[in-house]
């Protein structure tokens, strides 16, 4: 097993195990409908390892330079990619696909984002074990319909409202887990990486209906555990409830249509419907164009007050436009690699192996990339390539446990550290910025993940991965 | 000198210049939320905060950051939680939650935070 799981992690980092830089012409690359691309040379891979490596450290030990440089460092090291596919493999389409998909990433994002910015939820009610329970599950649900994102941005005032008088960092932390994450499973709009695979042609709905158990177990679990610490936390909520006003209160409300626009829009695609025309050669289609609309109608017509209140910033979707702007460009050349490799390592890739190894590296990279390369690799072993869509809906048909344990990995494990996923961070921010010391980066994995995700995730491993 | 009362009551702006602001009264801060930094440590060696205490208004120099407006968009705040000078700082009735929202020409608007805005103490 950790044989298996060190090969898999090596195909990050090692030269070695990549095509060697003497390999022939013939070793080349079937990519983007259909055209054959040379394969990049393994040095190729270290823009996109040096910028996610950056990503992780960057808010952590050396902020304020960060803060200042990202999307500059972001712009350059996908620059570097796209200058080598350029000019020495004469291969613009893998760059084009890349910027497709990047602009269908992004317009989902920033729709949600803004949407969910632009509405204000007003709880009444005592909080307790059993009310922050059903609050979570809750999320969770939501959280698919609206992605982890807008529930996270939407749910978390809330919560912290309702838990003000009782405010322990473990309450944030379980919003992080459960809603900003494990709950987001059951669809391509909950995750960012589960988008990614539907983009790539993983059908609608074969998330819900192959992944629905194993969330869950998972979210059951988390539940369970999360209630157990809250009914040691004997400090009262008495104060919290005003009698006689609203349970619950929504402004903002007219943007729940945005969000049903959103909904939709995620089908309007040539490749889901037939009868969508494409735009083609322009980089993005009819659903983009609706959801940047959706984003800026939303803005215009947002309340001042509640964006106020919601303390509305675009920094956060900044930063994760221009850092997955680096990250879609650096990371072709890993994708490209690993598809090869995977089906000369084939025989070493098991069910486990994907989900620990896209769940370990998911933990501390962006889960969306990590779930392509997984993808990508476990499609190597049937000689089917990622990067055409008749083969990714070919692969669903004749292996289904690879890619659940993928989808399982990446969405699940996104919660074990405060990079794992976007939204994680977007809490952590928001709880600080209304006054809740948050644990360090490596306080949360020691104290929280470590002991309470990890033996969860283990549990579902032996239940679903073991072979 | 004016008391926080007049200020919020009769909507007197602070001032703002680069990562300086000055509030038009005398306070004993306890803690301050810019952005995502929480910021208890008002001692000389902080790198938080500098507090200058002059006769009729209070200075505050973020250290960390260069321009505050660049920081912050129009509809984030400073959170502030003060007790006004001369008043029983352990007494809990007398902790102020307040926000500044920076504006246009380098003025700072001083509001008592709403239930809306989140700001636990």
């Amino acid at each position: 097993m950790a044989k298996k799981f060190f090969i898999v992690l090596l195909f990050f980092v090692s030269k070695n195990i990549f095509a060697s830089e003497t390999k022939p012409l013939a070793d080349s690359l079937a990519t983007n409908a259909g055209h054959v691309s040379q394969m990049p040379h393994p040095s190729m891979v270290l823009p996109f390892i040096v910028l996610l490596l950056l990503i992780a450290t960057g808010p952590i030990f050396y902020k304020h330079f960060w803060e200042r440089n990202y999307h500059k460092i972001s712009i350059l090291l996908g620059l570097v990619t796209v200058s080598y596919y350029l000019a020495f493999l004469n291969d613009f389409k893998s760059v084009e696909h890349s910027i497709t998909e990047y602009i269908s990433f992004i317009a989902l994002l920033t729709s949600l984002f803004i949407a969910s910015g632009s509405i204000l939820i007003k709880v009444n009610f005592k909080a307790a074990p059993i009310s922050n329970v059903l609050f979570l599950l809750f999320g969770a649900v939501i959280s698919n319909l609206i992605g982890t994102t807008g529930a996270s941005m939407l749910l978390i005032r809330p919560f912290i409202k309702m838990n003000r008088e009782r405010m322990e960092p473990y309450l944030i932390i379980f919003f992080i887990f459960i809603i900003s994450n494990i709950g987001g499973a059951l669809t391509p709009i909950g995750d960012p990486p589960l988008f990614l695979g539907f983009l790539r042609g993983v059908p609608f709905f074969w998330v819900i209906e192959n992944v629905f158990p194993i969330w869950m177990i998972g979210i059951l679990i988390s539940l369970l555990v999360f209630f157990l610490f809250d009914i040691s936390n004997k400090k009262t909520a008495d104060t919290v409830t005003e009698k006689g006003k609203y349970l619950v209160e929504l402004k903002g409300s007219k943007n729940l249509i945005y969000f049903l626009i959103i909904i939709i829009a995620v089908f309007i695609d040539p490749k889901v419907i037939s009868w969508i025309p494409s735009l083609s050669p322009l980089p993005f289609g009819i659903r983009e164009i609706i959801m940047f609309s959706v984003a800026v109608a939303s803005f215009k017509t947002a309340d001042l007050e509640i964006l106020k209140a919601n303390e509305f910033d675009f920094e956060p979707i900044k930063e994760v436009a221009y850092l997955f702007v680096g990250i879609f460009l650096t990371m072709i050349p890993a994708l490209q690699l690993i598809a090869y490799e995977s089906r000369v390592y084939s025989h070493y890739l098991t069910q486990a192996t994907f989900y620990w190894s896209t769940g370990a590296l998911s933990s501390v990279l962006d889960n969306a990339p990590t779930y392509l390369n997984f993808l990508s690799a476990a499609m190597g072993k049937f000689g089917l390539d990622i990067n055409l869509a008749s083969d990714v809906k070919h692969f669903v048909t004749v292996d289904e446990v690879y890619l659940r344990a993928i989808s399982v990995g990446a969405v699940f494990f996104g919660a074990m550290t405060y990079i794992g996923n976007g939204p994680n961070f977007m809490v952590k921010s928001i709880s600080e910025r209304a006054g809740i010391e948050m644990p360090s980066f490596f306080t949360y994995i020691v104290k929280y993940s470590l002991p309470i995700l990890l033996p969860i995730f283990a549990i579902i491993w032996f239940l679903f991965f073991r072979g | 000198m004016y008391t926080l009362d007049e200020v919020i009551k009769n909507k007197i702006s602070g001032l703002c210049y680069g990562n300086r602001i000055l509030l038009p009264f005398k306070a004993q801060l306890l803690k301050v939320i810019v952005e995502s930094d929480i910021i208890t440590d008002f001692s000389r060696s902080s790198k938080g905060i500098q507090l200058v205490e002059h006769e009729e208004f209070l200075d505050l120099y973020f250290l960390e950051y260069k321009g505050l407006s660049d920081s912050l968009s129009k509809y984030e705040a400073i959170k502030m939680v003060l007790v006004e000078e001369g008043k029983n700082i352990f007494d809990w009735n007398n902790h102020r939650k307040i926000a500044l929202y920076l504006t246009e020409k380098h003025k700072v608007t001083i509001e008592e935070t709403g239930a809306d805005i989140l700001f636990i103490e």
